[in-house]
């Protein structure tokens, strides 16, 4: 290709033409000042009462911040973070809690150098992200993760968080470093960690052993067709078998933990809102899938269950599992905990919620992508899994993720049906003996709210690097 | 304008040895509006068949009966001696042997542009990734864009983006391909690469029916022309015929309007 900046001159002598670049529209601090504050007479005003509102509201906060006090969260920073679990069993949650760092730094360390290598074989310019993009990515968590540890009154706490930092930073490097063949599986190295943490922390019976056998499944499933074996009866039942034995082996080791009726605080917030995605994504996929059914009776049960979740508010649907669905157990059988259900209310839920998004996203996939799928003799499973889902999902992550941020925030209704999460403890340790009556709400409640918004602005800033990256050479 | 011009038989074909598609007494009708009647048409092996026709005339909706992509309401067609059924088996079985490029390109935009081509080969044919890879880098080749192989679609210009279509077309191994108007929505100095393309493939002796407005390529390349107008076929013939001495008052409109 010739250097579109050499033109010939007509004798054949190139002409080496400057590149042209656009006028640089930055002005040094002054100008910018000028420019912008105080431009004329009027915007001048409005400058200086925003700066006099602006300072005076700046030094009320200080100042309420310093001579607040503090003491309230101190003494709860435990039932904040983890409830009612069992003092002389708090490894756990804090072993779940750092094996999920470190798998989900090595895994997405794995990650983003095997999708580096792949730039890199494709010709595509691609350089290794630095710590700080990594910082950049996480801050809202780090910055959280200080926030409360700073105010805990014995040493554990520092020397646990100092360490999931270190590891977050640190592991991602080993994860980058991670030979090919375990590289290329970053997301099983993730989901093993989550698994050990779960395990760590609620034992290896039921749930755990569910989720590890589908993930197994999975596993293998890719595995083979990575070795490019197709026979038909192997790639069906060898991912079932191997996940089948995944469950009982799980479940016959037995291994005691503490299940969630032990849980609280923080930590079912956050456990509640991953159930409430991880479960309810899935569902309303296949509900918003039902609904453009042409089947009468699958479309109808779709719309029906749709409709009547979306029109009932949440927590008339957690009264509803607290007071109702013990009835639709056996009686006599072991009614469930209150969270359990809660759970399965939560996921009817948020699965009625995506299902309309996903449908949303369905409707903007242009009718000539199936076309061409099926023109060239697919199956429609296959068109709807490899052509119109992904870019179906692609176009409502905004969405998606608006409703996820939502859920978080709505988990808080847990606390209505006598579930003990973040939000409650904010009322629980205002009725306690030494705090009653002394009206310390606005600080639990700051607390509370700088906890919840820090979560969900990360989950936010996530979304959108998602749909940059989604959308690199797409459009 | 006279009643001859009424269904005009198009089932002599050209080609070598079989009619490899057989259109009878093909009817399709869009609520109760009937877009094709009484359609008869044979395509053979080996042939190209160029539809023209003014808009909303059928041609269209003529070949995406062919494959399946609308229902047509009476009549057979036969593809490759297999009937075309409500039967879904039936169908996959006539996809396969039947590539389509469309107007709009309607490639994948969230694939890149080798996994655009070796998507349904690996996943209707069954065949391992690095054969497909090695498949879709030579069909890539002969239209001539081997370098765009990771590029998405997004990143192409139309005819580059076409010419990927008529690619992941062609990875499929197809014995007929059918065209809706590829080029129609080509800016002009692209509609060269694409035509140059088809032309390739036509001298290799693919089986094409082509709907276009492109009357160079339809006169150069065409073994057979088919006119159609208000859902019916009004005349037949080879390109010498329909170009140079056509018969009935139709076509001749057709041609003095876009000629």
């Amino acid at each position: 290709m010739t250097d579109p900046l050499i033109t010939a001159t007509g004798d054949g002598v190139p002409l080496v033409v400057e590149p042209n670049t656009p006028p640089s529209k930055k002005l040094p601090p002054g100008e910018w000042v000028k420019a912008n504050l105080f431009s004329n007479w009027y915007n001048s005003l409005v400058t200086l009462v925003m700066a006099v509102i602006l300072i005076y509201l700046a030094r009320f906060l200080i100042g309420w911040a310093i001579g607040v006090e503090w003491q309230i969260t101190r003494t709860n920073l435990r039932n904040f973070m983890v409830g009612g679990f069992p003092a002389d069993e708090l490894w756990r949650p804090w072993a779940a809690s750092l094996l999920i760092i470190a798998g989900a730094s090595l895994g997405f360390g794995a990650m983003s150098r095997a999708e580096h290598e792949t730039d890199v074989r494709n010709g595509i310019p691609s350089t290794k992200p630095t710590q700080l993009d990594l910082f950049r990515r996480f801050w809202p968590i780090v910055l959280l993760s200080i926030f409360f540890v700073s105010f805990a009154r014995t040493t554990p706490p520092f020397i646990g968080v100092a360490v999931g930092i270190v590891g977050l930073f640190a592991l991602r490097e080993v994860g980058w470093r991670l030979p090919a063949v375990i590289r290329d599986r970053g997301v099983f190295v993730f989901a093993a960690f989550l698994l050990a943490g779960f395990g760590c922390l609620a034992g290896t019976g039921g749930l755990l052993a569910i989720v590890a056998g589908i993930i197994v499944a999975v596993l293998v499933s890719t595995e083979l067709g990575r070795a490019g074996i197709t026979t038909r009866a192997v790639v069906i039942a060898g991912p079932i078998a191997a996940g089948l034995v995944t469950y009982f082996v799980l479940s016959a080791i037995g291994l005691e933990g503490f299940g969630w009726d032990d849980w609280g605080g923080f930590h079912i917030t956050i456990f509640a809102t991953a159930v409430g995605i991880a479960t309810g994504l899935p569902f309303g996929i296949l509900l918003a899938i039902g609904r453009r059914s042409n089947l009468p009776v699958i479309k109808t049960a779709c719309v029906i269950f749709i409709e009547f979740v979306r029109g009932v508010p949440l927590i008339t649907l957690l009264l509803f599992s607290s007071f109702m669905l013990p009835l639709f157990f056996p009686a006599g059988s072991d009614t469930r905990s209150g969270l359990t259900r809660a759970m399965i209310l939560i996921t009817a839920f948020s699965a009625a919620y995506f299902a309309e998004i996903v449908r949303g996203g369905l409707q903007s996939v242009p009718k000539g992508q199936t076309e061409a799928a099926q023109a060239s003799g697919m199956s429609p499973g296959a068109i709807q899994r490899l052509i119109v889902m992904p870019q179906a999902l692609r176009n409502v992550i905004p969405a998606m993720v608006g409703q996820a941020i939502a859920l978080f925030k709505d988990t808080s209704l847990l606390a209505i049906i006598g579930i003990a999460d973040f939000f409650q403890y904010g009322e629980i340790s205002n009725t306690q003996q030494d705090f009653l009556g002394k009206g310390l709400q606005p600080v639990t409640y700051t607390f509370i709210a700088l906890g919840y918004w820090a979560v969900a602005y990360w989950m936010s800033r996530e979304s959108r690097r998602l749909e940059m990256k989604l959308r690199v050479g797409v459009r | 304008m006279t009643d001859a011009t009424v269904n005009a038989d198009a089932t002599a074909f050209a080609g070598t040895g079989e009619a490899i598609i057989k259109v009878e007494n093909m009817d399709k009708f869009f609520g109760d509006f009937q877009a094709l009647k009484n359609i008869n048409m044979n395509v053979g092996h080996k042939e190209v068949v160029v539809v023209i026709g003014p808009s909303g005339s059928g041609k269209s909706t003529l070949i995406r009966c062919i494959n399946r992509l609308e229902q047509h309401d009476a009549g057979r067609i036969v593809v490759d001696g297999i009937e075309l059924s409500d039967d879904i088996r039936n169908i996959q079985e006539i996809r396969k042997e039947t590539g389509m490029v469309f107007q709009s390109f309607n490639l994948f935009p969230h694939l890149s542009i080798i996994d655009n081509i070796t998507l349904a080969p690996r996943q209707v044919r069954r065949m391992p990734k690095a054969e497909a890879e090695e498949l879709a880098m030579e069909l890539l080749t002969r239209v001539k864009i081997p370098e765009q192989a990771q590029k998405f679609p997004g990143q192409l210009s139309g005819g580059q983006q076409q010419r990927v279509a008529i690619a992941r077309a062609l990875a499929m191994r197809p014995k007929v391909i059918l065209f809706d108007e590829p080029t129609s929505a080509l800016d002009p100095e692209m509609i060269k690469e694409v035509l140059d393309t088809m032309k390739d493939l036509a001298n290799e002796g693919m089986t094409m029916i082509c709907v276009t407005h492109e009357m160079g390529f339809a006169r150069e390349v065409a073994d057979r022309v088919v006119f159609m107008a208000d859902g019916e076929v009004v005349e037949v013939g080879t390109p010498d015929h329909f170009f140079d001495n056509p018969q009935e008052a139709r076509t001749r409109l057709f041609l003095s309007q876009i000629l």
